[in-house]
């Protein structure tokens, strides 16, 4: 079966830490460009394990490096950078070269792009809308980050737009400081004044206030394209263009996330794709009927087998027929190369249809 | 010899997803209190730390599991919120501030406040000041996965830039002490042996050296196969048992090389996560560490 009857133009691959998301955007990656497209793979994994898996390093890093896959379609990958992204954004719609300096200079944006979590799940989506503007690839797969609160992802660019809305943006617009630093209804109000200055200075710093204050007033002029841009981002991950594809570890622990953020993404107006149970252990008979020895591999595989495949069946009786699940086994070995990950994706495929 | 952190008053549990993190910080914190009292803090608002003790969700109180072991959920707005109100003290002052949606979005967005309102918290846990609180001798602290590990522990030096006065000020710089001090507090990084996740703790001990110029305590090499047997079948199951086994010892052979400090491993056991598994895990920990078997 293609792809094109699985995916959509836009694939995102959201599921918690360490269940081998990365390694499968990468094997769906490959597949689409051996299917013709022309395939950008794009990873947001601070720990870059994209690239070992297909041999592009660190000069992928908010770039887009092609890789010796010898497809019919290109294959490429990136590594994303939430701050080189975000510096973009502010390049793009700074009225001026001045607005633009006063933003980069700013130590509270410094702290903001370094690393914040929202920041980083947004500047993911950003990315995925600037490579889908400019319309260089058939399919694009993104690699969300790993945040166990896979909704972060998506809550993103409502809580950019919400944070921009909220009045501290009005606030901060105020001209609260003279040129002394200190802050000016403080000084109208005499002692109650200086009272409350130490209060502000008490609590959070009144340097870091200022270094806030100073954010948004040189933000101000960007707002109107920042806002629209979010609203644009927003309404992509919830278009026709965008699939999500769900992965997640094995045993029936991992069951409850899974139907929630399901449910939470149909919800929220996403379109969930095929949903994919990674890493299950097959089934073996076990050699005698009592306890489980666990020094005995054999004794140990066949629970194990046991434990995730009553997960499995507890999930397939909670998602509807129509839900597409594929169970993947548990490899000997992650791929470690592109033939490795060719056959991962065909067996992906594969139990797809099935 | 026993590593350090038998005398340190934080722990922090770090590792990748999916490695048994919580696991591991539950048995620690387990084997700790064997002669101490012990918090284990966990930062995650979906709780589940509870369950491999066999108790209800904390909700943010602390629930005593045994005489010297405590369990606690975080949430990190919490801490900041009980700071306004202990410097405000007129309630409907304090009620103004924190439903403000300015307070909100500094609280949430302020760089590094987060982070070290759960180090903060961890520190007065330890001093007994906090409110409804019981003292502490340690707190092990079940960090978010990697890369937001080291951004907890970094997170005093970052605060510490901007705040420089009051309750903040002062906590942030108690917090900075306490981190920065090899003697008082410990990193213990959790690990399985297979590729990616072993070259995460590599990457992750380098990490913790250039921007926290600090070594791991520790790391907790997790979920290893049994070692195989003698003549083993040619089945399916022998076959995979043979080569899972095969790939944990090529991993530990590597993390040996590259991991100068102290190390013990752990046994894939068959067994759901749960209280029968914190006290096997506690009972391979305490052998290893106490008794004297390092790896």
């Amino acid at each position: 079966m293609s792809l094109d009857r699985l995916l959509a133009p836009l694939v995102v691959v959201v599921g918690g830490g360490g269940v081998g998301k990365t390694t499968l955007a990468a094997a769906l990656g490959l597949r689409s460009a051996e299917e013709g497209a022309d395939t950008l793979v794009m990873t947001f994994d601070p720990s870059l394990r994209l690239k070992d898996t297909l041999g592009v390093g660190e000069e992928a890093r908010d770039h887009e490096v092609t890789v010796a896959s010898d497809t019919p379609g290109r294959l490429e990958a990136s590594l994303l950078d939430a701050g080189a992204t975000f510096n973009r954004l502010i390049e793009r719609y700074s009225p001026d070269q001045q607005a633009k300096e006063r933003i980069l200079s700013n130590r509270y944006y410094h702290h903001l792009s370094g690393g914040l979590s929202g920041i980083l799940e947004y500047m993911a989506v950003e990315r995925l809308f600037e490579v889908s503007i400019a319309g260089d690839y058939g399919r694009v797969i993104l690699d969300t980050p790993p945040t166990r609160e896979a909704l972060d992802f998506l809550e993103a660019p409502d809580r950019v737009i919400d944070f921009l809305d909220s009045g501290v943006l009005k606030v901060a617009l105020k001209d609260w400081f003279t040129a002394e630093g200190r802050l000016k209804p403080a000084a109208r109000f005499g002692a109650l004044g200086r009272r409350f200055e130490r209060l502000l200075d008490d609590l959070v710093g009144l340097e870091l206030l200022r270094d806030m204050a100073e954010f948004f007033q040189a933000f101000g002029p960007l707002y109107a394209g920042f806002k629209d841009r979010a609203d644009r981002v927003r309404s992509l991950l919830q278009s026709d263009e965008t699939l999500f594809v769900l992965v997640a570890g094995p045993g029936e622990e991992e069951v409850p996330d899974l139907l929630f953020f399901a449910r939470r993404l149909a919800e929220s107006g996403h379109r969930v794709g095929p949903i994919v149970v990674n890493r299950v252990h097959p089934r073996f008979e076990r050699r005698s009927g009592g306890e489980v020895d666990a020094a005995d591999g054999v004794e140990l595989l066949a629970w194990l087998g046991e434990r995730d495949h009553a997960g499995l069946a507890a999930l397939r009786e909670l998602l509807s027929a129509e839900q597409p699940l594929a169970a993947l086994p548990l490899m000997s070995e992650a791929p470690t190369d592109l033939g490795g990950l060719s056959e991962l994706a065909e067996e992906l495929v594969g139990r797809l249809r099935s | 010899m026993k590593p350090a952190l038998f005398d340190q008053e934080l722990v922090v549990v770090t590792g990748k997803g999916g490695v048994g993190k919580s696991v591991v910080a539950a048995a620690l914190g387990t084997l700790l209190a064997d002669d101490k009292r012990v918090l284990v803090l966990e930062v995650d608002p979906r709780e589940n730390v509870h369950q491999l003790f066999g108790v209800p969700p904390s909700g943010g109180e602390f629930v005593e599991l045994g005489p010297r072991l405590f369990l606690q959920n975080l949430k990190p707005g919490q801490v900041i919120d009980q700071l306004v109100e202990e410097k405000l003290k007129f309630k409907r002052l304090v009620k103004r501030v924190l439903e403000s949606p300015i307070y909100r979005h500094f609280a949430e967005s302020a760089p590094g406040l987060e982070e070290m309102a759960v180090l903060g918290h961890a520190l007065r846990a330890l001093r007994g000041v906090s409110p409804k609180a019981p003292r502490v001798d340690a707190v092990v602290l079940d960090a978010p996965a990697t890369g937001h590990g080291v951004s907890l522990l970094a997170a005093p030096l970052l605060v510490g830039e901007v705040i420089q006065h009051g309750p903040i000020g002062g906590l942030t710089r108690q917090v900075s002490k306490l981190v920065a001090d090899a003697g008082r507090s410990g990193i213990v990084v959790v690990t399985l042996a297979e590729e990616m996740p072993a070259t995460e703790a590599i990457e992750l001990r380098a990490m913790l050296a250039a921007r926290l110029d600090r070594a791991p305590d520790l790391l907790v090499v997790n979920g290893l196969y049994p070692p195989t047997t003698g003549a083993l079948g040619a089945d399916r199951a022998s076959r995979l048992w043979a080569r899972r086994r095969q790939l944990n010892e090529r991993e530990l052979g590597r993390l040996r090389r590259e991991w100068p400090e102290p190390s013990v491993e752990l046994p894939l056991l068959p067994l759901d996560r749960g209280e029968e598994l914190v006290a096997e895990l506690t009972a391979a920990l305490r052998q290893q560490l106490v008794d004297g078997k390092s790896g």
